[in-house]
């Protein structure tokens, strides 16, 4: 018998470009999530850390410096990178000790510092993210990774490069309105097709920003929530892990993502309910294409379909299913390790009265995905509000 | 198709064979001695039965394009490379994919899905080499 999990407390920096180092970055959004669930650091009794490319800003091992840096430098941390999915996966590992029963109150930190390193080379440690034989050491970019699965759904499924503009235009209408996303500007369809091609077919329109930032969340077993006499927590209902093959030529079809599949069916199952139940999604939209692909793999929409219901507003704050009303990774901004945590903490500042104008209204049921890479890995979960 | 005869297949490690064979215009890949399943060679164990035990067979490095990207933004060792493709494509007479670097292609119209590509070679810098086949 699994235990109850929630979550307590939630807290962000700004997405984008900071002057932070990595680690006051990892320390801001920690002290924001301690403080947001009314527990002092000795209530942690283990930190639960996602972070790639700490390297680039001289900081690797960073579980045992973040405690430290906490006043908890006793207390057992442990990093864990699973590429752009690091996130989820951390937070799926720190949810299942928590159930497990083996700690009552656990910290779960996403962080991630790489505009520093500019374009070029942040183009290149992305592609050490893919399977680097195959794609990377040929030259695919993760941009070119993505063009080439566009290119195959937009064959296959006959949409074009406009369907994709969709996804970028309602994204940066939702990130206009939140005051932590990296790009808050309103674009048009136009803008899109109009701007730089990065990997044809993507645009820089297509393409979520490197962004710098951190991510973090307390976990609780329900017991613990209940000492704590809060009425600011969210129950996670349902949790699931996917894997797809790491290269995209050894997919047998190249416009779905089998991790997200198999994380969602599992999810779904825990949760003991079906897509139609969920009221709105933070979904990993890293180019335009991925929104589309995950909204179909989800079980929102049928194979083939998502792009039109896209155009016809169904994915808009008001539509039948909201997707990403933070702005996505598109607008909110990417910073790798911490993006997944970024996703749950929308769901928890939703469901907490503390979104703003984004507040997707009367929901109660949420669904997180995020992946790693071109989704070699995934993790989906889904919460929900407790009255 | 054709068996890796013993003296290569000892020579190498896995990828060193591999690129060995790109650099003869050829695919190397595993068969399963248990289900006789087919996959790349640098997959240790049968995919479909887990199997470790394989006849190493070379196939003609030739293809048909599934999907390819047209890079703008080039990664690091290839940003002198011009315009390039990297390409998805399926092997003749093979039941997998494979993906290489193929110089030269400026526009979707120079490479239509299902264009002809062969293997031309492994450059230690820019990986599997191919041409367009007309």
């Amino acid at each position: 018998m699994t235990k109850k999990v929630c979550i307590l407390g939630a807290g962000s920096t700004k997405y984008g470009k900071l002057n932070e180092n990595i680690i006051e970055i990892a320390l801001n959004a920690s002290k924001d999530a301690i403080d947001s669930a009314g527990i002092t650091p000795k209530d942690i009794q283990a930190g639960y850390i996602s972070n790639v490319f700490g390297a680039s800003d001289k900081q690797v091992h960073m579980a045992p410096v973040v405690m430290s840096n906490l006043g908890i430098p006793y207390v057992p941390g442990l990093t864990i990178e699973s590429a752009c999915g690091s996130g989820s996966v951390m937070f799926r590992e720190a949810y299942a000790n928590i159930a497990a029963g083996f700690y009552d109150c656990v910290l779960a930190l996403g962080v991630e510092k790489i505009t520093h390193v500019g374009t070029i080379q942040s183009t290149t440690l992305f592609s050490y993210c893919s399977d680097f034989f195959y794609e990377g050491g040929n030259g695919a970019s993760f941009p070119g990774l993505f063009a080439s699965i566009a290119r195959s759904y937009m064959s296959t499924y006959k949409t074009n490069e406009e369907d994709l503009a969709y996804v970028a235009v309602k994204n940066h209408e939702n990130g206009m309105l939140n005051p932590k996303a990296h790009v808050r500007k309103r674009i048009s369809i136009d803008d899109v097709l109009r701007s730089p091609v990065v990997a044809s077919p993507l645009k820089l329109y297509d393409c979520c920003p490197f962004s710098d930032g951190a991510s973090a969340v307390i976990l609780c077993s329900e017991e613990f929530a209940k000492t704590k006499n809060s009425n600011s927590y969210i129950e996670v209902i349902g949790s699931g892990r996917g894997a797809s093959p790491a290269a995209v030529q050894s997919r047998e079809d190249i416009t779905t993502i089998p991790s997200t599949t198999a994380a969602a069916k599992e999810a779904y199952k825990m949760a003991g309910i079906t897509p139609k139940d969920i009221d709105f999604a933070e979904v990993h939209d890293c180019f335009t294409i991925a929104e589309i692909i995950d909204i179909e793999d989800l079980g929102f929409f049928q194979k083939g379909t998502a792009a039109q219901a896209i155009r016809g507003g169904a994915t808009r704050r008001n539509g039948e299913i909201p997707i990403n009303p933070s702005g996505g990774l598109k607008s909110k901004g990417h910073p790798i390790g911490a993006t997944g945590v970024g996703q749950i903490v929308e769901v928890f500042e939703q469901f907490t009265g503390s979104a703003g104008e984004r507040t997707i209204k009367d929901a109660e049921i949420a669904l997180t995905h995020n992946f790693g890479a071109t989704g070699a890995s995934a993790a989906v979960h889904i919460f929900k509000k407790v009255k | 198709m054709k068996n890796m005869s013993k003296q290569e297949h000892d020579i190498f490690n896995t990828r060193e064979r591999f690129i060995a064979s790109a650099n003869k215009g050829k695919i190397l890949a595993n068969r399963c001695l248990k289900c006789e399943h087919i996959m790349l060679e640098t997959v240790y164990y049968c995919e479909k039965c887990h199997n470790d035990k394989f006849d190493v067979i070379e196939f003609e490095g030739i293809g048909r394009v599934i999907t390819y990207t047209i890079q703008t933004v080039a990664p690091q060792g290839f940003e002198n490379s011009g315009s390039y493709a990297w390409v998805v494509f399926k092997i003749d007479n093979a039941p997998f994919r494979t993906s290489g670097f193929l110089n030269g292609i400026i526009s979707p119209k120079d490479l239509p899905i299902g264009a002809r590509v062969k293997v031309s070679g492994f450059d230690p810098k820019h990986g599997l080499l191919l041409e367009k086949l007309l």
